[in-house]
């Protein structure tokens, strides 16, 4: 009998998160550091924003609290990042570099599906709820409205949605460099340009921070709507991007397998 | 002794030709993110001060906090560029098993490549300032700043290199050391001035801070590169001490580490 493909997806993450876990969980000073990593990363952003904020009154349109509750979503996006796909990034370079992607290639799964869910970070797990107290302790301070805590989780998968379709297209160009590396650096830089709310940008590196390069979308969008519904433009605007950039990676995705030349073979 | 020199002149030719092979890597890896990162401080600046350049933030006005993050951008490329990533691999894959058997030692050889790492990064610095300078950004300090500025700068990566190396070392011992750096680049950036200047911090962090090296990292070198005077000696003393304590504990290190080392793959 056959299964839905869905079921199939699932079964086959499972396995991989559970053998990735076992080899990072073995490693247990590596992961006290990641977990120490992980809250430093936290305190530093939330420590930055709040000594800003002990000299001015707002910045842009927000104060202190508006501008501590949009860190923490990004720092929650960012926490599920880390623990679900970052590690992905690193060794897909390796494996085209290598030839062992050709391992991926055959796996009856769709070949992103492998290459960038393949491991899993658990150390991220344990600082998640750290990520999730620090959002609900600034959305209280907000003064969030029941519909606003409801919508906070769609947002956050949406956001992660995002971020993940932004960084998996700038990964793909990995098939045309020999030394993939420095793209990852690129991704992380991407990274640092959404951690800021839009109206800090100027004008024009606002425009293409949220047309060419939608960075901006994934933590501004939600929030400014969160704080204002006339913004519901933004999330649609986010809603177009998600699936603009799905296409985007599965043509890119397509291209680059074609480039790919297996090393190994 | 001219032999010794030789071969330390043939490893920084040869790691300066590993450095610029690929060069849109190089760009992406080590000049990108400090660039990057500038963008971002300029525009959350210019969105704080807003319509009002000249008000000033804990005496900074737009202009000289401007001044401070490009500062800041000259003193991380050239003090805090170099990370010795290869280092923990080399360790970990046996491939130190060479080291032992040339005339010409690990500590040697990574030390000439960071001095090769630096050359570059030294050009590239320079590059961006001219580039500055000539785009009325930022002006020049006079020459006594700058060639302290450089100098002492020069000193941070000496201090940077000891760090870098020893998060090498613990290769001996850890699995992934990357994750090391990442936490002193984390930490190191919070609280040296990196982010934005001390004089923002709130005052019971600042005077903890002096008793660290952190403020000399970054925050220290800026005032330098500002022209503003501060008594040099100081910075040059606790970054000195903690070079010597630094490569003391690596020395250590090398010497229980290579104990264990089992030569993986031989």
């Amino acid at each position: 009998m056959k299964q839905s493909p869905l079921r199939h997806y699932w079964q086959v993450y499972k396995k991989m998160a559970s053998t990735s876990a076992s080899v990072e969980m073995s490693f247990r000073i590596s992961f006290c550091l990641l977990v120490l990593m992980d809250l430093f990363f936290f305190l530093s952003i939330l420590a930055s924003v709040s000594f800003i904020y002990d000299h001015v009154q707002t910045i842009g349109p927000w104060n202190r609290d508006q501008l501590l509750f949009f860190s923490a979503f990004m720092l929650t996006i960012d926490n599920i990042h880390m623990g679900l796909v970052s590690t992905n990034f690193w060794m897909l370079s390796f494996a085209i570099r290598t030839g062992e992607l050709d391992f991926t290639l055959i796996k009856p799964t769709h070949s992103l599906f492998t290459v960038f869910f393949r491991q899993i970070r658990p150390s991220s797990f344990v600082t998640l709820p750290v990520a999730w107290g620090i959002l609900i302790h600034y959305g209280i301070k907000v003064q969030l409205s029941a519909l606003d805590w409801c919508l906070i989780p769609l947002f956050l998968i949406l956001g992660l949605t995002l971020l993940c379709l932004i960084e998996f297209i700038v990964s793909t160009s990995m098939f045309w460099l020999t030394e993939g590396t420095g793209i990852n650096f690129l991704r992380m830089q991407m990274q640092q340009l959404s951690r800021w709310p839009n109206f800090v940008y100027s004008s024009l590196s606002r425009k293409v921070l949220t047309t060419a390069l939608p960075v901006l979308l994934i933590g501004s969008a939600p929030v400014h709507f969160i704080y204002d519904k006339n913004y519901w433009p933004l999330i649609v605007a986010m809603l177009v991007a998600i699936a603009a950039c799905y296409s985007v990676l599965l043509f890119v995705w397509n291209i680059g397998l074609k480039n790919y030349d297996s090393a190994s073979s | 002794m001219s032999l010794n020199l030789l071969k330390w002149w043939q490893t920084i030719k040869v790691s300066w030709v590993k450095y610029t092979a690929y060069r849109l890597n190089f760009f992406l890896q080590i000049v990108g993110p400090v660039l990057v990162f500038f963008f971002i401080k300029y525009n959350l600046w210019s969105a704080i001060y807003g319509e009002n350049p000249e008000q000033m933030i804990q005496g900074y006005n737009l202009k000289s906090m401007v001044t401070y993050h490009i500062w800041s951008m000259i003193v991380t490329m050239i003090g805090q560029g170099h990370a010795s990533y290869n280092m923990s691999e080399d360790i970990r894959m046996g491939r130190i098993s060479s080291y032992l058997i040339y005339p010409f030692n690990f500590w040697e050889f990574h030390t000439a490549s960071f001095l090769s790492f630096q050359f570059l990064q030294l050009f590239i610095s320079g590059v961006t300032i001219a580039i500055l300078v000539a785009f009325n950004f930022v002006e020049l300090p006079s020459t006594y700043f700058l060639f302290h500025g450089v100098l002492y700068t020069l000193f941070i990566s000496l201090f940077w290199f000891t760090l870098q190396y020893m998060a090498g070392l613990l290769s001996f011992w850890l699995e992934e050391t990357w994750i090391l750096r990442v936490l002193m680049g984390i930490v190191t950036g919070f609280l040296s001035g990196y982010l934005f200047p001390l004089d923002l911090y709130p005052d019971w962090l600042v005077s903890l801070l002096q008793y660290t090296p952190f403020p000399y990292l970054t925050y220290y070198p800026i005032k330098i590169f500002m022209g503003q005077p501060s008594p040099l000696w100081i910075g040059y003393a606790m970054i000195g001490l903690w070079i010597i304590i630094g490569a003391t504990i690596n020395h250590l290190i090398w010497k229980k580490g290579i104990k264990l080392y089992t030569a993986a793959g031989m």
